[in-house]
């Protein structure tokens, strides 16, 4: 009884990491750019690609998801340049334009590597037996690296230099930009370090579950239901939702049922915006809408 | 002498493009090709979910992203009473619209009641998305990602047989007029107004005393039930539902038509329906090209052109007193 929990537990630690790596991109994007991104799942999709090819040619899965991240950070810059850039806080813009991609990445993606399901041999076979429990190898080495990637954007955010000025283009961009930040090149970082994590989660999706191009919907809803709980615009909200969802998910399914899966996190998100109107981290009027 | 002509093309403007748009609905009767009637009720449907798309979104300004939900859910709930449980059409039409009644105002309420729309178009995105996992999972009850075949055709109506593709095309056309007249005269009325001012500005709409909460669901609920009832008649039209009604893409789509022909003004849907599905269809431009070019396009217009073809219209052709 006490190993079953435990194995839910860290089930649910494991899937609430990945989504939160997909969270933190949009979340941030948002708060930095006021732009919700609905191509951000194409950036997951376009990741478990890029991975996929890279275990393919025979490379390691350590230099796929530094190739992911690499090639999904160098695309966002692209399209930031191009495209979000010119409609930076204008809500309703911003929205339709990633709509848009989606329809434009998702589409040339199914032409190019073809509608049928792919799957990748999970680079980490066979199970690891901890204090008497049988965790599946290829989980529980996700689950380091989504904890080692959402620690180091922390400490980023916290620590450095350029998480002090994306820090502050949060919370106020007029203010960060009379004290003389680069308030464009804030909003480039952080949509490239937030494409990158999607890159990541991304080829972390390949090595778990099959990928089709027409992935994207599943991470961006659960993305969407974390930006929701953790109070929009909030990193450190988006970690404990997706921690709370992932937990939630895993227990649900295990002890309730586990066709439902998908609607425990919908319930949270409509549970929370009756009670807790900004979310469980914006408390101090972070919901800027 | 220019302005002149700007007002003449101002005033005839509106009624000859309702002409020309009568005209064309007539073609499919007077031709009598089985693919152009095919085409005019895809087209007439399609038609009928911008135009009531765009009582939320253009009148109301608020981003609904459920409604190809709205839509499937309308599809499914009416086959399936129709086939499972045996109800009369009619009344299978009437609960199902109740039923998306009820189900807009819950997932309106909660998401509504913030400013600035964000809330809600995550919210009805992520049950857009629920929507069409549950379509695709609950094999007993909706046939799982197979689909379902619907093997019933309407039933008369009043003594009028409506069976044949014929009245197809007819029932069809009669939803889009429904759905445009009933949003023309919504956005007419004193609960019109009180949309655009929300749409404007939600705080000082809310100082004017109106109930900034309960219009913006009533026109929720109201874009719900005609997406809907768009959604019954669709089903024993193509014979065939799957969870693909429900697909992202296809809201992408609506708004796609929306923001090219232009959001908030009641010509737009019609022209952007018409650029989007009139044109390829006929052409039989592959799905892929399709899908690919209105992404193109969504994204040149909102970056070019904001106001879409009929708002650029207006504004340029405005009748100068």
């Amino acid at each position: 009884m006490l190993a079953d929990i435990t194995q839910t537990f860290l089930d649910g630690l494991m899937v609430g990491g990945l989504y939160t790596s997909v969270a933190i991109g949009i979340t941030l994007v948002f708060g930095i750019l006021g732009v919700l991104n609905f191509a951000h799942g194409q950036m997951v999709m376009l990741g478990a690609y890029v991975a996929f090819f890279c275990v393919s040619a025979g490379w390691g899965f350590a230099p796929a998801i530094l190739a992911a991240m690499a090639s999904m950070a160098l695309f966002a810059v692209v399209l930031e340049r191009v495209i979000f850039r010119r409609v930076a806080n204008d809500h309703m813009a911003g929205l339709t334009v990633s709509l848009g991609l989606i329809m434009i990445i998702e589409n040339v993606a199914a032409a190019a590597f073809s509608p049928n399901p792919r799957t990748i041999d999970a680079p980490f076979p066979g199970t690891i037996e901890i204090a008497g429990l049988n965790l599946p190898a290829q989980r529980f080495v996700v689950l380091v690296i989504v904890a080692f990637l959402v620690g180091a954007f922390y400490l980023f955010l916290k620590k450095t230099r350029w998480g002090k000025a994306v820090r502050a283009v949060g919370q106020s961009r007029t203010g960060a930009a009379l004290v003389g930040l680069r308030t464009d090149r804030v909003g480039a970082v952080v949509f490239a370090l937030g494409s990158a994590m999607a890159g990541a989660a991304g080829a972390m999706y390949a090595s778990l579950f099959s990928i089709n191009p027409y992935m994207a919907g599943e991470p961006l809803m659960k993305g969407f239901i974390l930006t929701v709980l953790g109070g929009l615009g909030s990193v450190p909200g988006a970690v404990a939702a997706g921690v709370l969802l992932g937990l939630a998910e895993s227990f649900g399914s295990r002890y309730l049922s586990a066709s439902f899966r998908d609607g425990y996190g919908f319930i949270l998100m409509i549970v929370c915006l009756l009670c807790f109107p900004q979310g469980l981290f914006g408390a101090r009027g972070k919901a800027r809408v | 002498m220019k302005a002149r002509a700007r007002n003449l093309i101002a005033l005839v403007g509106a009624p000859l493009f309702w002409g020309a748009i009568v005209l064309l609905a007539g073609v499919p009767y007077f031709v009598g090709s089985r693919f152009l009637i095919y085409l005019g009720t895809l087209i007439a449907i399609e038609a009928a979910l911008a135009t009531s798309l765009n009582l939320i979104v253009g009148y109301a300004g608020q981003f609904a992203l459920a409604h190809a939900a709205f839509f499937g859910f309308g599809a499914y709930a009416a086959s399936i009473l129709v086939a499972t449980y045996g109800v009369n059409f009619w009344l299978a039409t009437l609960i199902a619209l109740a039923l998306a009644a009820v189900i807009a105002a819950l997932i309106g309420y909660p998401a509504l009641r913030y400013t600035g729309g964000i809330h809600f178009a995550l919210l009805t995105f992520a049950f857009g998305e629920l929507a069409r996992l549950l379509a695709a999972n609950w094999n007993d009850m909706t046939g799982g990602p197979m689909g379902l075949r619907v093997g019933f055709s309407l039933p008369p109506l009043a003594g009028i047989d409506l069976s044949s593709t014929r009245a197809m095309y007819g029932v069809a056309l009669s939803i889009f007029v429904i759905s445009l007249v009933a949003v023309a005269v919504l956005i007419r009325s004193r609960f019109g107004r009180a949309l655009v001012a929300i749409r404007e500005d939600e705080t000082l709409a809310a100082f004017l005393g109106i109930n900034v909460l309960g219009h913006k669901l009533l026109a929720f609920i109201s874009s719900a039930v005609l997406a809907a009832l768009a959604g019954t008649f669709y089903a024993p039209f193509m014979s065939f539902i799957s969870p693909e009604l429900l697909n992202a893409q296809e809201v992408i789509a609506l708004i796609g038509i929306l923001i090219v022909g232009g959001v908030g003004t009641l010509p737009g849907p019609v022209i952007g329906t018409l650029i989007f599905f009139g044109l390829p269809e006929f052409f039989h431009v592959a799905r892929l090209y399709r899908l690919v070019s209105l992404g193109v396009v969504i994204v040149l217009v909102v970056l070019f052109m904001p106001k879409g073809i009929a708002g650029e219209a207006r504004a340029r052709f405005r009748v100068k007193r």
